[in-house]
């Protein structure tokens, strides 16, 4: 038992030990702080029609604890399901297949570091809740319980089948990381518009919130008129003003035994797909990740080679020319992924070309920019993935020639995939509309260099672009980046400005990299 | 060419010391670079880079302070990094071709040199596949091609032989024997037969310091006349090594045959001719 628990542990310490770890726990922390708004603040996160809940203790457990359910089963799926790959990547998986641990203790030692990888941001949150309770007090009296009911009954179940599925797609989809964001993307959409009819239907509410979130628009109804019963629940980031909103009491729920008994049987559920999944794991049998299927090893066959001079060989001209560079990067921006990626996006190229020019514009392309998240995210950190940091540090001008030619090459890609949009906004001669695209194909480039050099890795900005884009779908205009919604110039210029601090804290933390 | 390393010291935090004021003039020709794990010669290599810069001192190519001006040194410097990688989509002359643009290079020699270059590195069979199927020791000869594509004034190669065949080592020694004329070529390596082979001077070093530097017969001369060799039962090897410094020891049926350093060798010793191996661990262990 004790090793087992040892490489819980350590893979655990692995992991947060790392520099993108302490970053999402730094947004997770501020975003945590925006759970519940400051009385003044002109935003809500949870809103029952024009109501929102007194500032007492029930609140802030139930709010923080169904928004942490919320926001850490989409985020915590990204930042946990890796763990088997990067064991591959690293070839520590060769030493772990040689050993004697099985199958299932492995996958169950990933699941339950996975768990505490997310058990560990929970706890930040929860510690916030506590804190901003004290903050905002209007008055209400302290109870510990309400706090730590909704998030043992709520967010920890929902944490631990997250784990569980990062690891479930891992085994299954191992090799398609794309595949699995796809599939998590529509997965996670059904839950959150899952609907329980009946009492029982809110045991398969994975996320748990639908249980809280009846039992608050019920409380709203029971104080409210019957014809003005307006208990339509929002919840994220909407703008109104907090202090000005209809207050309401609420007291928690009083959960079923049916309903906790069900929160039990999801983490039973998920240690049963473990087992399930056992007999199937690689083993670290594959392939590294990196390479096609169809490629055959290299051998070393019979050839002479031929004996050469160095001194007398023909030499090179210096040519400053990025030409070349930004040839090659889009060349590995290209040939990355399958070749079916590209049938998809030429699928989205097609969509981009026939639809309503409207819909084509506020979700196909959103969408279809989001497919490219693979190619984007490694586009610096590549460099240290692959080990050939040195070779462009040693280079002749790393940061004007290097950097530049990474970022124009992601604009083209970006722009090439929104050439048919582009092309039909020209025929209707909409500047407006051309610009606020190639502004948002630049900062969304902008943002993957950023991110990429600020944390060496590319799992921040996965996240970050899987959050923008699920909010675009949505239409919500303040994460609107490529004029999908907002069509003034005013916000084209924000975008612009924007655009411009990123590149230019791109290029100042990338200097002081080769400086130092 | 001259490179001039003077007063340089690398901190690593408060308690890791990589240099300790280390010195060094190199002229044209090959260095060979010795050392155990930890000794600080992948540090050095990496300041003379420019990779990184000294926490003290300076370096000077041809009276050029590199560590205020790096372009100088990178416009003309050849690097092969130990821990070096390669990007696995693209083929061998994609990427060479890339590693040229980043170093600023191009012009119609450049395809031809590539060519040469893949094909005196038993490349150019497998120059059209993708990187990420070459095996270890192609993967190396990938990298020391591309140290070379600039027509480097100064080569500094960290641990070259390393997953390559005897073949293959071989090669890389005649490769690179007819650059030291008008060329700086900096060579690590922890095999002592490659340096001793191909290095006009060797400097030895450890925990970040340089204990000796010299052509081999300076560096041997410390311990000539003072290597024997004797055989001796196997039941008392351990006390041997406890009262003689020991370089190498031989196992056959029963009894062992031991190379040792001593100014009063045992009865029965044999005395041997100093090997630059010999002088690299009398002077690295004592």
């Amino acid at each position: 038992m004790k090793p087992f628990l040892n490489v819980i542990l350590l893979d655990y310490i692995i992991r947060i030990r790392s520099y993108s770890f302490l970053i999402i726990l730094y947004i997770t922390t501020a975003i945590s702080y925006t759970f519940v708004p400051e009385p003044n603040a002109n935003y809500s996160t949870i809103r029952i029609g024009e109501h929102v809940g007194y500032y007492n203790s029930a609140w802030f457990g139930y709010v923080t604890a169904i928004m942490t359910s919320i926001f850490l089963s989409l985020l915590g799926f990204y930042l946990v399901n890796n763990s088997i790959k990067k064991d591959l990547n690293t070839k520590v998986g060769q030493i772990i297949a040689s050993t004697k641990i099985k199958n299932f203790t492995y996958l169950l030692s990933k699941t339950l570091s996975n768990f505490l990888v997310l058990l560990t941001i929970v706890f930040i949150i929860f510690v916030m809740s506590l804190v901003l309770f004290f903050l905002y007090n209007d008055g209400f009296d302290f109870e510990l319980a309400q706090f730590i009911y909704p998030y043992i009954i709520i967010t920890i179940p929902s944490v631990f089948f997250i784990a569980v599925l990062g690891v479930v797609f891992e085994v299954l989809l191992g090799k398609y990381s794309i595949i699995q964001n796809i599939m998590f993307f529509f997965m996670f959409s059904f839950l959150l518009l899952y609907s329980p009819q009946k009492e029982i239907e809110y045991a398969y509410d994975l996320l748990g919130s639908k249980i809280v979130i009846h039992q608050m628009e019920e409380t709203v109804r029971s104080i409210l008129p019957v014809e003005k019963a307006d208990t339509d629940m929002t919840i994220g980031y909407v703008l109104a003003n907090t202090i000005q909103a209809k207050k309401f009491k609420f007291n928690g729920v009083e959960f079923s035994l049916v309903f906790m008994s069900s929160r039990l049987l999801w983490m039973i559920l998920g240690i049963l797909l473990i087992i399930i999944l056992s007999p199937i794991f690689h083993r670290f049998t594959v392939r590294e990740y990196s390479l096609p299927k169809k490629r055959t090893k290299s051998r070393h066959i019979e050839h002479t080679p031929k004996e050469i001079i160095l001194s007398t060989l023909p030499i090179p001209h210096t040519k400053l020319s990025m030409l070349p560079l930004i040839k090659t990067e889009i060349l590995l921006l290209i040939r990355k992924g399958s070749l079916w990626l590209w049938l998809i996006n030429g699928t989205g190229i097609v969509l981009l070309t026939t639809l309503n020019i409207k819909t084509a514009h506020q979700f196909i392309l959103p969408i279809l920019w989001f497919l490219q998240v693979h190619r984007l995210s490694d586009i610096t950190s590549k460099e240290i993935q692959n080990h050939t940091f040195y070779f462009i540090s040693s280079s002749f001008r790393p940061l004007q020639r290097v950097l530049t030619s990474q970022i124009i090459a992601g604009c083209c890609l970006m722009l090439f995939l929104a050439a048919p949009l582009l092309f039909r906004y020209a025929i209707e001669m909409s500047v407006l509309e051309i610009l606020s695209i190639a502004l948002g194909a630049f900062l969304i480039v902008s943002i993957a260099i950023f991110l990429g050099i600020i944390t060496k890795g590319k799992k921040l900005f996965e996240v970050f672009f899987f959050f923008v884009t699920y909010a675009n779908i949505n239409v919500i205009p303040v994460v609107d980046y490529f004029g999908g919604t907002i069509k003034n110039t005013s916000h084209t210029l924000i975008i612009m400005c924007m655009t411009i601090i990123i590149c230019s804290l791109s290029f100042l933390k990338r200097k002081l990299e080769i400086n130092r | 060419m001259k490179l001039e390393i003077k007063n340089v010291s690398k901190h690593y935090g408060r308690k890791k010391q990589a240099l300790q004021d280390f010195s060094l003039t190199i002229e044209n020709g090959i260095l060979g670079l010795l050392g155990p794990n930890g000794a600080g010669k992948s540090t050095l290599m990496k300041i003379i880079a420019t990779i990184h810069k000294p926490t003290n001192g300076i370096i000077l190519l041809n009276k050029n302070n590199i560590i205020k001006d790096a372009n100088y040194m990178r416009g003309q410097l050849g690097f092969l990094p130990q821990d070096f990688g390669v990007y696995p989509n693209l083929n061998a002359f994609e990427f060479l071709t890339y590693i040229a643009a980043i170093k600023g290079v191009g012009g119609n020699a450049l395809k031809t040199r590539i060519t040469e270059l893949l094909d005196g590195l038993n490349l150019l069979h497998a120059a059209n596949k993708p990187i990420g199927s070459y095996s270890g020791g192609m993967k190396q000869r990938v990298g020391i091609a591309q140290a070379l594509l600039n027509d480097p004034k100064i080569i500094i190669f960290d641990e070259p032989t390393v997953g390559l065949d005897p073949e293959e080592r071989v090669r890389f020694r005649n490769l690179i024997s007819d650059l030291a004329t008008s060329r700086i070529v900096i060579l690590s390596s922890h095999i002592v037969s490659d340096i001793d082979v191909i290095a006009d001077q060797v400097a030895i070093m450890k925990k970040g310091a340089l204990l000796a530097k010299g052509d081999l017969q300076y560096i041997i001369k410390e311990v000539t006349g003072k290597i024997f060799e004797v055989s001796i039962d196997s039941s008392r090897f351990s006390d041997f090594k406890h009262d003689q410094f020991v370089l190498s020891a031989t196992r056959s049926q029963g009894s062992i045959t031991v190379r040792y350093f001593s100014e009063n060798p045992v009865e029965g010793s044999i005395q041997k001719k100093a090997l630059l191996e010999d002088a690299y661990l009398h002077l690295t262990k004592s």
